[in-house]
């Protein structure tokens, strides 16, 4: 099931990625305009944000938490975006950044320190070293290989949680304490009430996105559209393509470790399936289907798929078939996903109207 | 401006480039020309970094080049364009010569947000213009035509503001109106930068060249002015064919 799913995914993706680049004669370019900062990127990004802010208000505290892992895993969403929007780089490993960072959390807070910032510096600094070694080997690979690298990188990580008594073995971290997160000394959040810890989260999110968007609307993340674009003309351009991919390898991790850094505290507990690849593909799929190359699309996919899985999962134990067929029907026919399907629901309207 | 010694490349056993050695001189235009599998075409990429020599030597203003990765070339001011159309294809026209304008830019800048750094839009408003494809300026690169796309190659390599031109046989596979463009355009560049072309065309070699170089099996077989190739007999029989040795 797993290889299975696996090699399905990279198909997919490569289909998804190919139809991207070589657009259809005549139609402009979806990639012409930046992407992330067009308008209807904008509007939908706030929308969505002015529905999760009045969420919590209405739901129960279930669903309150189940948004709030929405948002974690939308993270390692917007990494895979990062890296495949940006970059045109497919990472099945992103789950390793993310449990990396889940796992170092949870040994700091129940052996180290019980303080936030301290443990959130600690992650970031681990995070930014170890994806900068990894980065450094695996990008020498292109195309399937690097998948495969990044692949292969998550499940050692996962062999050495599972095998590693010290970590739990396969039972993971349990009773991590949730701390109270102190600003300035003038006050301190505590993430114990449901309500504080998900706005704490969604103000968390927010500001990992404007970041992401503020780093890459640079003439760095143009350099990353070329390299997307056809790698092999960038170095004649006076670019080393290396240096490029690899900072965006960093910027990519350091967002999942976000998600990897709170997720202990919803859950209280670490388990090696963290490292999973199925945390990865699930990824890529919300990638897809939020629209990659948006940003703002993959936390979009996040909820989408994090909410589906749970309606689902109450229909039917079948629930992996059908989300498997949501990804083709989307790879198939809304290669650039919800963002793509917006954009082409208001292009229709402007048309009727005028 | 270019100088070339002793250059050699082997790929198993086939001896793709032997001894090759010449000069390019500032501010001319040298051609490299030569029947199939002459290897003009290995030559043309050891010179720009895309392939590495097995020996030899390369120097650019006295500096020695030999083995650089194309990248640094390209900051060195050596620009090259390729036979097969290569081009970002999925970005505009006016964003394809924007990222070469931004590569000029110091990297330091390369954080700032990107309307505060004007002067590469700017210049590559120029650039475009000069080459005739404003009216195409934001239409996607892998829609112009061929004719364009040949234009857009060679506007990305000037983009760079590069001391050496290195152009992979830049009218391939253009009707004969259009050749004449592209043979106006090298013209008109000539003054600015050191033009090397490999160039299957003969026509378009002997109009535009001050010096060419034949190769031949991956030797250099004669050098001198067009009109000297012309009339040369060595060069007839190896390249130039019995039609042409009768004409």
């Amino acid at each position: 099931m797993h290889a299975k799913h696996g090699v399905e995914a990279v198909r997919a993706v490569a289909a998804a990625a190919q139809a991207r680049r070589r657009p259809r004669a005549g139609v402009r370019s979806v990639l012409a305009a930046v992407p992330s900062a067009s308008p209807i990127v904008r509007w939908t990004g706030i929308g969505f944000l002015v529905v999760a802010a009045l969420f919590p208000l209405f739901g129960s505290g279930f669903y309150t938490r189940l948004a709030i892992e929405a948002m974690l895993f939308g993270s390692i969403a917007l990494s895979v975006d990062i890296l495949l929007g940006y970059a045109g780089m497919l990472s099945l490993g992103q789950a390793a950044y993310f449990g990396f960072a889940a796992y170092l959390t949870a040994v700091l807070y129940t052996h180290v320190t019980s303080s936030f910032w301290l443990v959130a510096l600690i992650v970031a600094a681990s995070v930014g070293l170890l994806a900068f070694l990894l980065g450094a080997v695996a990008i020498r690979a292109s195309g399937v290989y690097f998948a495969l690298i990044t692949f292969g990188v998550a499940e050692i990580l996962l062999k050495i949680a599972h095998n590693t008594r010290a970590l739990g073995g396969s039972d993971g971290i349990i009773g991590i304490p949730v701390p109270s997160v102190g600003v300035f000394g003038l006050f301190s959040i505590p993430l114990k009430h449901n309500l504080v810890f998900y706005y704490f989260v969604l103000a968390g999110i927010v500001l990992v996105y404007l970041g992401v968007r503020r780093i890459l609307n640079t003439p760095f993340g143009r350099v990353l559209h070329a390299v997307r674009d056809n790698a092999d003309r960038v170095p004649y351009l006076g670019y080393n393509p290396f240096w490029y991919k690899v900072c965006a390898y960093v910027l990519a991790a350091e967002v999942a470790a976000f998600g990897g850094l709170i997720y202990p505290l919803l859950r209280g507990f670490v388990s090696p399936e963290l490292f999973g690849f199925e945390v990865s593909t699930k990824a890529v799929v919300m990638s897809l289907v939020g629209g990659i190359g948006t940003l703002v699309g993959p936390l979009i996919g996040g909820v989408i798929i994090t909410f589906l899985e749970i309606v689902l999962g109450g229909i039917t134990e079948h629930h992996l078939i059908v989300l498997g067929v949501i990804f083709v029907v989307f790879v198939m026919f809304l290669p650039d996903g919800f963002m793509g399907l917006a954009r082409r629901l208001v292009a229709q309207r402007r048309g009727e109207r005028s | 401006m270019i100088r070339v010694t002793g250059l050699s490349k082997s790929f198993g056993a086939l001896h793709a480039v032997r001894n090759l050695s010449f000069e390019a001189g500032a501010g001319r235009i040298t051609s490299i020309i030569g029947p199939n599998g002459a290897g003009k075409s290995t030559a043309f990429n050891l010179i720009a970094g895309t392939l590495r020599p097995d020996g030899g030597r390369i120097e650019f203003e006295g500096e020695d080049i030999t083995g650089l990765p194309p990248h640094v070339l390209a900051r060195r001011g050596i620009a090259r364009s390729f036979q097969i159309t290569n081009l970002f294809f999925g970005l505009s026209v006016l964003e394809n010569v924007r990222l070469a304008c931004q590569a000029l830019e110091p990297r330091r800048q390369f954080g700032r947000r990107l309307d505060r750094l004007a002067p590469p839009l700017e210049r590559a408003r120029r650039i475009v213009e000069e080459f005739g494809l404003a009216e195409a300026a934001d239409e996607t690169a892998g829609n112009l035509s061929h004719g364009d796309q040949r234009r857009l190659e060679i506007a990305l390599c000037m983009a760079l503001e590069p001391r050496v031109l290195l152009l992979d046989e830049p009218s391939q596979g253009m009707a004969a109106a259009e050749t004449a463009q592209i043979d106006a355009l090298i013209q008109s560049l000539a003054g600015r930068v050191t033009i090397l072309l490999i160039e299957h065309d003969i026509d378009l070699v002997m109009n535009i060249s001050d010096h060419v170089i034949v190769m031949h099996q991956g030797e250099k077989l004669f050098e001198g002015l067009p009109q000297e190739v012309r009339a040369s007999a060595l060069v007839r029989e190896a390249y130039l064919g019995e039609e042409h040795a009768t004409a």
